[in-house]
């Protein structure tokens, strides 16, 4: 018993650990003897990677970094999924906003970050400001999806016991929904990434994305290199977490899946 | 309809697959390869007044008379830039000297081959400036301390030159704050408060004394009067391979650097060809001069100023090797 | 509660509509009306424009009011360095976004039928999914200088994501009867991805068509911003750097109208390439 739960583990070990670790290894023969400076050897990478990501700073900019994307993240998901209720309940809403919305989801986050600098200045606020701009529009679009498709004949036995207002909202729209809004949060938190790193391209002075840009200005290319190599980890990890909490969030429903599936 | 789609996909994916193969291993760069007559030739360059020389000789003939086929690939920053120069997809390209030096001090093969531009050395009326907003309490450098001020790029020849400025005027520049912000989105930053100053090149200068803003600090003029701002640079290798192509972009550019001195005013319209510069902004803005040579004692002060803030990571910058 | 009585009635399979004509009228009323409260919409986000630069809460200079973001943009539209970048823009989006659906597709369907290849390759794309696109451009322009084709390697990378994770989604998602049932007919593994696995994979690929036609457009612009590859994203960048506001509006404008239009195109290419399929045929 206790041997096969080793042999088990051992191998979901080796399937998650096989390939990357076969990609890292030629990775790290291909470029074993570089001596392109944009190319270093992997060896020179994690070396630097060492020296660079631990102690002090991890606090001064990994740590503001995660800060603001955790912040951003979370504005995202509350305002996505508030303004996707409003959006996907009322066809005149729907009608009237999808146009706008569909505009400001279309520029470039580049872009708009001079104009969102005009209103909240330079400082953290603008920079979560910029992470919710992106990371909004997954799962304001798959709420609204969500709840346009709640089932018929849920919605009317709901209403036939008198369940209405914010019960109504709570036990049968935002619940019927929320597979589809779970699938745009996973979709927001690497455009999250994407854009923790792009706001701090513009008036930072400290944080992981600025801190790639500066190396990768000053030429300080294993450094950079390092840099790209903890954000891809960043990501992995922080899917990882979310696929976590997503198991247990929506336990019923992959339950009822599985269930489905196999009759 | 459902056959129709995916054999849709299927032949666009086969169709697409093959001319993403085909391009990308076609792709390295032929563009060099000097036939009899012409050859052509990438600069990189950044689409701002600096170089104007270079659009201006093009127009004029002076890169033809030398063979040379010109051709500009325009980028947002030496960042993308440099890279370009040294994987040979430009032959050469522009950059600031401070970025050159901490390039070579972090041993990327480049080196400098003709002169880019250089201050004016008026204080007060030079090509970029720290300004303040009309009512500000700063009155000169000196009054930057403990202040938030804008710099394009931190740790390069923004912050080093003001951070002088403020040395000359009496000031600890240790305790001077400096934000990074693109030029364009400074007038409106010192306009809204989010800064106290902004160190801005043209034409962010001008549009922002347009707009009240006084200017309290000149870091390029009172770092050297004749300071050597950027320059043009190739890679080591293209240096050796062909020698005769750089003697030709050199010979070009120079004889481009004086004609644009000697007519600043067709300079001055050059820039309507490749920004989008225009009105009162175009007329009012500080030209920088173009001489013809390096001025070495200035980049060594440069350089100096540059150790001092320790922006090339402990090491000195080998000036010699780099600009002569 | 009203608006959701609309809805429900709205979403109803289009055959079993026999509720009263009070009931009915509000779809039709919906269908009709839609374009004009879309631009109703549009025409309050103008008014919005307008007032704000006149609110004193943002100066004009920076926000220009719209009536001079409009006029810079028929200044534009007479330009013929605009249309040159227009095109410069689609070209980069069209092949990015048909070089990532074609490589997403056969990817996504290669690693979705066979269990150990999905099993082993997940960690590998979770790994790689989040590396911002924009973190690559060092070596895009290293590969590829400022021309079309490292303009393609960011869009390409960002938006082959999209669609992989939804044709595994997909490939999921297959009917395990169905697949019993291809067995049992003795169907290939050829014929079980033509019949079973791509009915059923086709809403997510759809799906993922859709969100990588907005996401390469996106990264396009973005990356002729950052690079300086010809395209509307370097022009915004020119006119930035010249302090010509109005005109990065203007410019802004028109990525933001090119994305509305993709996002229509992509729906109406969804919506007949699924009107089979129950979630297009109950929006009648």
């Amino acid at each position: 018993m206790f041997r096969t739960t080793v042999l088990t583990v051992g191998k979901r070990v080796s399937l998650v650990l096989g390939l990357p670790a076969a990609l890292f290894a030629v990775w790290w023969f291909a470029t074993a003897g570089s001596t392109d400076f944009y190319v270093p050897p992997l060896s020179v990478i994690l070396q630097k990677f060492g020296e660079v990501w631990t102690g002090a700073r991890l606090e001064s900019d990994v740590l503001p970094s995660l800060l603001r994307l955790g912040a951003g993240y979370l504005l995202a998901v509350v305002t996505g999924v508030g303004l996707g209720l409003l959006v996907g309940l009322s066809r005149i809403v729907r009608d009237v906003l999808e146009p706008v919305l569909e505009l400001f989801r279309a520029v470039p986050p580049p872009v708009l970050v001079p104009v969102i600098m005009l209103f909240a200045g330079i400082g953290d606020t603008m920079k979560i400001i910029v992470i919710v701009s992106g990371c909004l529009w997954p799962i304001l679009l798959n709420t609204v999806e969500g709840v346009r498709a709640v089932d018929e004949v849920l919605s009317d036995t709901c209403r036939s016991y008198g369940i209405d207002g914010p019960a109504r909202l709570w036990h049968l729209v935002l619940r019927s929904a929320s597979p589809q809004i779970v699938t745009g949060m996973r979709q927001s938190l690497s455009i999250g990434i994407i854009l923790m790193v792009i706001s701090e391209m513009f008036a930072a002075s400290n944080g992981l994305g600025f801190t790639i840009v500066q190396f990768q200005r000053s030429f300080a290319i294993p450094e950079m290199w390092s840099g790209v190599l903890l954000l891809g980890l960043l990501g992995f990890v922080l899917s990882l977490l979310f696929r976590l909490a997503e198991n247990r969030a929506l336990a019923w429903y992959h339950g009822l899946r599985r269930a489905q599936r196999t009759p | 309809m459902q056959r129709r789609v995916f054999g849709l996909a299927v032949t666009l994916a086969t169709v697409v697959a093959a001319a993403g193969c085909g391009s990308s291993s076609s792709g390295a760069s032929d563009s060099a390869s000097s036939g009899g007559g012409t050859t052509q030739v990438k600069v990189g360059v950044i689409p701002i007044v600096d170089v104007t020389p270079l659009y201006l000789g093009q127009k004029k003939g002076f890169f033809t008379k030398h063979g040379i086929d010109l051709k500009m690939e325009t980028a947002q920053g030496g960042a993308a830039i440099v890279p370009g120069v040294v994987s040979g997809q430009f032959q050469f390209g522009f950059s600031n000297v401070t970025s050159l030096m901490i390039a070579q001090t972090k041993g990327v093969p480049i080196k400098s081959v003709v002169n880019g531009v250089a201050t004016n050395g008026k204080v007060g009326a030079d090509v970029t400036g720290v300004a303040v907003k009309k009512d500000s309490s700063i009155k000169s450098a000196k009054d930057l301390v403990g202040k938030n001020v804008a710099v394009n790029t931190l740790q390069n020849i923004g912050d080093t030159t003001v951070r002088e400025s403020v040395r000359k005027a009496g000031g600890d520049p240790s305790k001077v704050k400096f934000v990074e912000m693109p030029f364009d989105q400074m007038p409106a930053a010192l306009d809204g408060g989010q800064v106290d100053a902004a160190w801005m090149g043209e034409p962010a200068l001008t549009i922002a004394k347009g707009q009240g803003a006084r200017v309290v600090a000149s870091p390029f003029a009172e770092t050297d009067p004749k300071l050597t701002v950027a320059t043009y640079f190739t890679s080591t290798k293209l240096l050796e391979q062909k020698p005769d192509l750089v003697k030709k972009f050199t010979a070009a550019m120079t004889e481009s650097l004086e004609y644009a001195s000697q007519h600043p005013d067709e300079a001055r319209q050059m820039l309507t060809s490749y920004t989008k510069i225009s009105g009162p902004v175009l007329k009012e803005l500080t030209l920088p001069t173009w001489p013809t040579e390096i001025d070495m004692a200035s980049l060594q002060k440069l350089a100096s100023l540059g150790e001092q803030d320790g922006i090339f990571g402990g090491k000195k910058p080998d000036l010699n090797a780099l600009f002569s | 509660m009203t608006p959701s009585a609309t809805t429900s009635v709205t979403t109803k399979p289009a055959g079993t509509d026999t509720g009263p004509g009070a009931a009915r009228n509000p779809r039709r009323l919906g269908g009709a009306a839609a374009p004009l409260r879309g631009l109703a919409g549009l025409a309050g986000l103008v008014v919005v424009l307008q007032v704000l630069p006149h609110s004193g809460l943002v100066s004009g200079d920076y926000l220009p009011p719209a009536s001079e973001m409009a006029r810079a943009l028929w200044h534009l539209l007479a330009e013929d360095a605009f249309w040159t970048a227009l095109g410069d823009t689609l070209t980069g989006w069209g092949l990015g976004l048909a070089i990532a659906v074609a490589a997403g597709l056969v990817a996504g369907i290669v690693i979705g039928s066979v269990p150990v290849l999905r099993a082993v390759t997940a960690s590998t794309i979770e790994f790689l999914r989040p590396i911002p696109s924009v973190a690559l451009i060092p070596v895009a322009v290293l590969l590829y200088g400022t021309d079309l084709r490292s303009v393609l390697l960011l869009v390409v990378y960002a938006s082959f994501w999209q669609v992989l994770v939804q044709v595994l989604a997909g490939t999921q998602d297959v009917d395990p009867v169905a697949e019993d049932t291809a067995r049992s007919y003795r169907l290939g593994g050829w014929g079980r991805v033509r019949y079973v696995m791509w009915p059923t994979a086709l809403p997510y690929v759809m799906t993922g068509v859709r969100l990588a036609a907005t996401v390469a457009l996106v990264l396009t612009i973005t990356a002729e911003l950052v690079i300086g590859a010809p395209g509307l994203g370097h022009e915004i960048a020119i006119a930035q750097t010249s302090g010509a506001v109005p005109q990065v509006y203007a410019l802004v404008l028109v990525t933001g109208l090119l994305g509305v239009a993709v996002n229509l195109m992509a729906r109406a290419v969804e919506r007949r390439a699924l009107h089979w399929h129950p979630s297009v045929r109950r929006e009648g």
